[in-house]
């Protein structure tokens, strides 16, 4: 990640509703060139709003939002030149083959990439002739990524790539990303799924109701919540909840889909300490582990929610 | 320009591809103009009125017109060469014979040894394909049983077939521009659907998301509609013309003015129902509701005098009603529900209101 020079995006204070939603209320966040920026949240939390207001689809109501260093409200034909854009779930021209989609859109920039070359950035070489009808989801998302390429653009951005796919396609698609970043291009891409912010993005944003809750790398977001582990196991009757919040080096205790999960700043003693409970009170411990906090655990933490609720 | 092109062309190929787009688009309204042939080609008058005009006036002539008068299918009406020509451009007759002067004595020349004919002359309308030929029948037949009784087969009465166009035009005549209205009508109205559909699907967002300007994704739409109605017209007026000889008299730059005014008409009344519907199962329906009153209450189908007071003027408020008329008048100089200033005027003010209501009302997503 290269923090040097201006940022690709910069956004102030953003704000907009629809009626008495605020969908987006008071977001500000910078990407810096050649960042892979992800924006996590629960549907309804305001990130496809964002990312629309950011591609010039919606007049934010206010706030100042510049992309590649252009007022998105007072450029946004010059900016759109210089953007590639993938949009949730869109289905296009279903009876048009690939490449004639690829040409089609082709038209529309003042600059573009050969269509050849995207068909292979994005692996459709078998596939150039079928109907978009007539590809599988994953294939759908390539060529819709494809789409958002036709222009070489500096800033790309996807909205929930990969939601609706298996995890091969998922996979690949996360390639396809890593390779964007490699070309020294700019992401920004929103997500409800940890791992992928995770594998991809070199900062992430939290958002839920319109608000930027929490923004960093992944350590960072989990380092600043959680110096901890975690020690977790099936929950069980036999060992009370308030005995098992005083054992050596626990600091919370929480339970999560029937699971006991010990956040503990010294793993042994809490071990040790639920061992020893354990045979005391004649109870077992069911499929016992330690990890690491995720940030599935910062958002529980952030929100009281999981992310997919 | 390079991307208007490209736009329309990329339309152009999801229509084709789409069998049951190109089904309404181009053969639904080709099978109208071939089922309402056939159904009213025969005139549904059985009898065939006939003017007779006897400029002989003999014994002989008096003859011909008995032998005549037993063919059932035949009615007669007897005048002078121009009242009963008259009377055909009028379609009181569907054709004229004329027994021309010296008829006897050519005749009576024969029996005395003379060489030479005579010829009977016999006017009929070609664009009636039917009744020319139970007339050509009967004349063909009637004049070889008289050289055969009094000739003993010598040609000495003669046929010298004439055409003579009546304005009063046959039904098939009359009904080709109606079906050529219904399908700019249909073409307009069904544009609805396919927008709904890329609003619904993303399709109209993301290009929103491109750099091109709204103004091409709209003109590229009205093109490719042009496009189809031209075609649509030549396939109409094609088969019209080709199977049934109808009759293309009238102005046709005037006729081709009233193609496209219509079906932008249609188009903006299609681009305004668009604005307001959100799926497209409600647009299938909706344009099915819109459609089905337009065509049976606008009166292309049958004479407008023939229609109940009533129904008279309701279908004086439908658009579809004076586009009929326009194409009536301009195509084949059939009679006029109005002034073709008024259709085109009636016309044009529905283009321009249903397109200031889908600016304004319009949403891209």
């Amino acid at each position: 990640m290269t923090q040097s020079g201006e940022p690709v995006i910069r956004v102030t204070d953003l704000k907009k509703h629809y009626g008495d939603v605020k969908a987006v209320d008071g977001v500000s966040f910078e990407v810096a060139r050649g960042e892979v920026f992800g924006m996590l949240g629960p549907n309804g939390a305001g990130k496809t709003t964002t990312i629309e207001v950011l591609e010039g689809l919606r007049e934010p109501d206010s706030g100042n939002v510049e992309v590649l260093g252009l007022d998105v409200c007072k450029h946004p034909e010059s900016i759109k030149q210089r953007i590639g854009v993938q949009l949730q779930s869109v289905s296009l021209y279903p009876r048009l083959t690939v490449t004639e989609l690829l040409d089609l859109f082709c038209s529309f920039f003042s600059h573009h990439v050969p269509t050849k070359q995207l068909i292979d950035a994005v692996d459709l070489g078998e596939r150039a002739n079928a109907r978009s009808m007539d590809l599988s989801g994953g294939q759908q998302q390539r060529l819709s990524i494809a789409l958002a390429l036709v222009n070489d653009p500096e800033l790309v951005f996807l909205d929930e790539p990969t939601t609706g796919l298996d995890p091969q396609a998922r996979r690949s698609l996360w390639d396809l990303v890593k390779g964007l970043q490699a070309k020294g291009k700019s992401v920004m891409l929103t997500t409800h799924y940890m791992e992928e912010a995770t594998e991809l993005c070199d900062r992430v944003a939290i958002m839920d109701h319109g608000r930027i809750l929490e923004m960093g790398t992944v350590p960072e977001l989990i380092g600043r919540r959680f110096k901890e582990r975690a020690v977790f196991f099936d929950s069980t009757p036999k060992l009370p909840a308030e005995r098992l919040g005083k054992l050596g080096g626990v600091t919370r205790a929480a339970q999560e889909d029937g699971q006991t999960v010990l956040y503990s700043d010294a793993v042994p003693d809490t071990i040790g300490g639920l061992l020893a409970m354990a045979d005391e009170l004649n109870a077992e411990p069911h499929n016992l582990g330690i990890r690491q906090a995720t940030l599935e655990d910062v958002f529980l933490d952030l929100t009281g929610r999981a992310l997919r609720d | 320009m390079k991307t208007l092109l490209g736009l329309t062309v990329a339309n152009l190929k999801s229509l084709t591809r789409d069998r049951a787009a190109l089904f309404w688009t181009f053969f639904f309204p080709i099978m109208f103009v071939l089922l309402f042939g056939v159904l009213f080609s025969g005139s549904g008058d059985s009898k065939v009125s006939v003017g007779w005009v006897d400029q002989d006036g003999t014994a002989s002539s008096a003859g011909i017109r008995d032998s005549f008068g037993r063919v059932e299918l035949l009615t007669f009406q007897s005048g002078t060469l121009e009242n009963e020509k008259a009377a055909m451009q009028r379609g009181d007759v569907s054709a004229v014979i004329v027994i021309p002067k010296g008829t006897q004595d050519a005749l009576v020349g024969f029996k005395a040894g003379q060489k030479g004919s005579i010829a009977v002359e016999l006017y009929t309308d070609p664009s009636k394909t039917q009744t020319t030929q139970v007339v050509q029948g009967a004349v063909a037949q009637i004049l070889n049983g008289i050289n055969l009784q009094l000739a003993g087969g010598s040609q000495v009465i003669t046929v010298n077939p004439l055409t003579l166009t009546s304005t009063n035009i046959s039904t098939v005549t009359y009904l080709v521009p109606s079906i050529l209205a219904m399908a700019l009508m249909q073409l307009g109205v069904f544009a609805a659907v396919p927008l709904v559909q890329q609003r619904e699907k993303g399709i109209l967002k993301r290009m929103g998301a491109t750099p091109l300007p709204r103004w091409k994704l709209v003109a590229s739409n009205i093109l490719l509609r042009l496009v189809v109605a031209a075609v649509d017209t030549v396939l109409i007026l094609g088969v019209g013309i080709a199977v049934f000889h109808i009759q293309i008299v009238g102005n046709l730059a005037a006729a081709a003015g009233f193609v496209f005014l219509g079906a932008g008409a249609f188009l903006a009344i299609g681009f305004m129902l668009a604005s307001f519907l959100k799926t497209e199962e409600q647009a299938t329906g909706v344009v099915q509701v819109v459609q089905m009153p337009l065509m049976f209450l606008s009166g292309i189908f049958f004479p407008f005098d023939f229609m109940p007071d009533f129904l008279r003027s309701v279908a004086r408020l439908l658009p579809l009603t004076y586009l009929g008329d326009g194409l009536r008048q301009t195509m084949v100089n059939g009679t006029q529900v109005a002034p073709l200033a008024l259709d085109a005027a009636v016309l044009a003010g529905w283009l321009v209101v249903c397109l200031a209501i889908s600016a304004r009302s319009f949403r891209w997503e």
